[in-house]
């Protein structure tokens, strides 16, 4: 072996070492480029909460301010806006994710894209307009919010659901079929777990958009956070107008970043 | 700069008497976050209108030479001289409007038609319109695409033979003395890929452009160079001649690059044109003289059809192969293995053939034609 | 009255109302759109050097970090944003206009950032290698090749916007939402289900105007070479 030779053999095996030392230096540095969103997430929701304690703590509240922004007032109305979101985001997912499957399969498939182009369109099909037709067909009250929360967000998720089995690898698929899998087998052993990822995603579009919905439930007199906002337009009062935008969109903020959380969990775990 | 500008001419064994167009002094390459240098003290001269190809494993640094050339990528250390004047600090920008470049992918702007690819850098340099439309024209006739049909297309609705076509004429549209090229083949299926090498040499043989090529196949690297250079991580392992390199690896790692098959592969270096043929016969002649000469039967045209006459052999029975003379020995071998000949008829331009070539030939030892070294 | 009947009696305050609409939303994406895309621009160099402060370790900084910030700001509820903006910004159109073009900055900027980063690699490199400076290369090669979809991005954050000015009446903003207050506050009175089902639907009548619209846009300005 020449000289020449064996210095290359030598520097490689320098290089190898280097590359391993950097290499679990630049997981964590990874893991951290992946996932520093989620710090900063909470961060935001509380700087704009502690912004609003030390504003509406340095003024002095008059009766009608302290009797809305009491906690029981808040606390309850916060409940009812996290069942009004969570009902309603589970009945979207019983019924979007199925039918987004149904729709995947061979002899539905001309349905879809009429679906997706529906579905596209839909997204400027007023959420709130579908809400106030709901009151009149049914009537006021909680769980007419609930059914038109649900409808408002079912295309959403309708159309991620079916993009989410598209992109499934066709390769797959048909390496699947190949090994003699039926199409069942397909669809459940290697479809819907490569598509979990983007099913998950459409859960979190519809929790987001259940918990934005939501705050207009209380034109339709179901309650939730809107109720506060209602009031304090009402009764023309700055301090609770912030309060109430305030407590909202740290609600909206906290419940996508623990969906985000999830998914990020689901989706290292489906690989 | 005045004491750099006139560079004399650096003594290299045979480049003597042409100047050196690029020269590199001690350049050396690190990339940021790295120890091991990319390309470590290199000094290397390229004579005016000669390619050379640069080769080696993936990794050895030989893009990373090509492109401090033009310093698209900075190097860390050393100098780099074009035509005797040191560019090494001057604008990259500046600098690359005056020196061809031609990548893999043909990098063809997909938003331009193929008329404003080309020109491209004549509009940067300022020419009218009207020069920039001739220079065009001219160039897409010199790489074989006909203007009025190709001058308004889109790149997506050219191959990718006829892009890369493309991509060599934009780097050819401001003339520059240099061009560099980086693997422009490598992504061409193997036909056209042999057909554009031939192109690229007919084009190279009238423009004399000085040329840095990047490959990473051993074939073309023969084919197409007037010298090879071999790099192993970073360093300049071997610069010579392709015959050199193939007979004479420079060490142990030149060696199992070039690998078995280096006399097989020197057989395309061997040109036809420069051998010592066999003698042959047309029949109009043959009947007088039936001695150690072989005899073709040759159609209207003069072209032959079939063995008249073998001496020693079943002249019947021995399939009529033919080989043009502008073609190598390893071209010659390629259609006797195809035909099942053990002989093959060195054809002219016209068909006609002009001598014979044996199978034992090749064991015998092929004689060049004096003046032929 | 059916109704058919309700729509022509009221044509004319239909037909202000929708035109409000369509130009408030306009208006927001028109402002939130050049901020994004002259934003998008300005900080999607390169990925930056480690070992020298430069230009893209800022624009690395504001890139990720605006992308975060105006994500988040997606999942604010519009009734939040518009409560949270009214004391500052007054009832009426301004309040509109400000918080619908909060609203488009994402999705633009994203989809901004994505076309330029994603420009072919070796488009980039022979343009590089035939001496385009940075700024030539950014608005001949990367702004014309990532156009189709930053337009695709104005696109949708439009349609979004069309069922976020709705809720824009509540600080009393222009458009349709109005139709739908006044329904559900009469309701049980004559033609408000009328009112709320006009204004509702309107919004689809305003969403495929601006589906023309940008199907001609697309046609003029998404260059020959790459249209698909």
């Amino acid at each position: 072996m020449s000289t020449a030779t064996q210095g290359t053999v030598n520097t490689q095996a320098e290089a190898s070492v280097e590359e391993v030392e950097g290499k679990q230096q630049s997981r964590l540095a990874a893991l951290w480029m992946q996932h520093y969103d989620l710090v900063i997430l909470p961060l935001i929701i509380v700087l704009v909460l502690g912004l609003l304690l030390l504003y509406v703590g340095s003024r002095d509240l008059d009766t009608i301010e302290e009797r809305v922004l009491a906690a029981d007032n808040v606390g309850g109305l916060l409940v009812q806006h996290i069942w009004l979101a969570a009902i309603s985001t589970v009945l979207v997912l019983v019924i979007a994710v199925p039918l987004g499957i149904v729709l995947s399969r061979r002899g539905a498939r001309r349905a879809q894209g009429p679906v997706l182009a529906i579905g596209g369109f839909a997204q400027a099909l007023p959420p709130f307009g579908v809400l106030l037709l709901m009151a009149f067909w049914l009537n006021f009250g909680f769980w007419t919010a609930v059914i038109g929360l649900t409808l408002a967000a079912l295309l959403p998720v309708l159309r991620n659901t079916v993009v989410g089995l598209q992109q499934v690898d066709q390769s797959l698929i048909e390496a699947a079929r190949g090994m003699g899998m039926t199409s069942r087998q397909t669809l459940f052993r290697v479809e819907i777990p490569l598509a979990v990822p983007v099913i998950v995603a459409g859960l979190r579009v519809a929790l987001v958009l259940n918990v934005g919905t939501a705050t207009l439930a209380s034109y339709i007199g179901a309650g939730g956070l809107g109720e506060l906002v209602q009031q304090a337009l009402r009764l023309n009062r700055i301090n609770v107008l912030l309060v109430a935008g305030g407590v909202i969109a740290a609600l909206a903020l906290l419940i996508d970043w623990l969906a985000g959380v999830a998914e990020r969990v689901v989706v290292a775990r489906s690989g | 700069m005045s004491e750099t500008t006139d560079q004399t001419v650096v003594e290299t064994p045979e480049g003597a008497g042409k100047p050196d167009m690029i020269v590199l002094e001690g350049v050396e390459k690190i990339y940021p976050g790295s120890t091991q240098p990319a390309v470590s003290q290199l000094d290397m001269a390229i004579p005016q209108g000669e390619i050379v190809m640069l080769i080696g494993p993936s990794g050895c640094g030989k893009t990373t030479t090509l492109k401090m050339i033009n310093r698209l990528i900075e190097p860390t250390a050393g100098r780099i001289l074009l035509d005797g004047k040191d560019v090494t600090h001057v604008n990259g920008d500046q600098l690359r409007r005056e020196i061809g470049y031609v990548i893999q992918q043909g990098g063809l702007f997909p938003h331009f038609s193929i008329a404003d690819n080309i020109g491209v850098v004549p509009k940067m340099l300022g020419w009218d319109k009207q020069r920039i439309r001739q220079r065009a024209d001219e160039l897409l006739h010199l790489v074989g695409l006909e203007p009025s049909t190709f001058r308004d297309r889109y790149p997506r609705q050219l191959s990718g033979g006829q892009q890369q076509r493309v991509g060599v004429a934009r780097a050819l549209a401001a003339d520059p003395p240099v061009m560099l090229m980086d693997e422009p083949f490598g992504a061409i299926d193997p036909i056209t890929r042999d057909r554009l090498q031939d192109e690229f040499l007919d084009i190279q043989r009238t423009v004399g452009k000085t040329i840095a090529f990047v490959t990473h196949d051993l074939q073309e690297a023969v084919k197409l160079g007037d010298k090879i250079a071999v790099f192993a991580t970073g360093r300049l392992e071997q610069y010579d001649s392709p015959d050199t390199v193939l007979t004479q690896p420079a060490n142990d790692f030149v060696s199992d690059f070039v690998g078995g098959g280096a006399a097989v592969r020197r057989l395309s270096l061997l040109e036809l044109a420069h051998l010592e043929l066999h003698p042959v016969e047309t029949d109009e002649k043959a009947a007088g003289s039936r001695n150690g000469t072989p005899v073709v039967e040759v159609d209207g045209s003069g072209k032959p059809v079939s063995w008249r006459h073998l001496p020693g052999g079943d002249a019947a029975g021995t399939a009529m192969v033919t080989v043009p003379i502008s073609g190598t020995v390893y071209d010659a071998v390629d259609v006797m293995l195809d035909g099942c000949a053990s002989l093959v008829a060195v054809v002219d331009e016209e068909g006609r053939a002009q001598g014979v070539l044996h199978w034992n030939d090749l064991v015998g030892g092929l004689r060049t034609r004096k003046g032929h070294a | 009255m059916n109704f058919l009947d309700y729509l022509v009696t009221n044509s004319q305050q239909i037909l202000f109302l929708t035109q409000a609409h369509f130009l408030v939303v306009l208006i927001a994406v028109g402002i939130g759109s050049a901020i994004s895309v002259v934003l998008g621009l300005a900080v999607s160099s390169g990925e930056p050097d480690p070992r020298r402060f430069s230009w893209d370790w800022f624009a690395t900084g504001i890139r990720e970090g605006g992308l975060v910030f105006t994500a988040a700001l997606l999942t604010v509820p519009s009734l939040a944003l518009f409560a949270l903006f009214l004391p500052f910004t007054g009832l009426g159109v301004t309040t509109a206009v400000v918080v619908l073009t909060i609203y488009t900055l994402y999705t633009v900027l994203r989809n901004t950032v994505a076309g330029l980063t994603t420009v072919d690699r070796a488009v980039l490199e022979s343009a590089r290698g035939l001496g385009y400076g940075r700024l030539r290369r950014l608005l001949t090669i990367q702004l014309p090749l990532a156009w189709p979809v930053i337009l695709n991005g104005i696109r949708v954050t439009t349609l979004i916007s069309i069922s976020i000015a709705v809720v824009g009446a509540v600080v009393q903003g222009p458009g349709l939402g109005i139709l739908l207050l006044n329904g559900i506050s009469r309701i049980g009175a004559a033609n408000s289900f009328y009112q709320v089902l006009a204004g509702t639907l309107l919004c689809l009548v305003v969403a495929a105007v601006f589906e023309i619209f940008f199907a001609i846009v697309q046609r003029l300005t998404i260059p020959r070479g790459i249209r698909v």
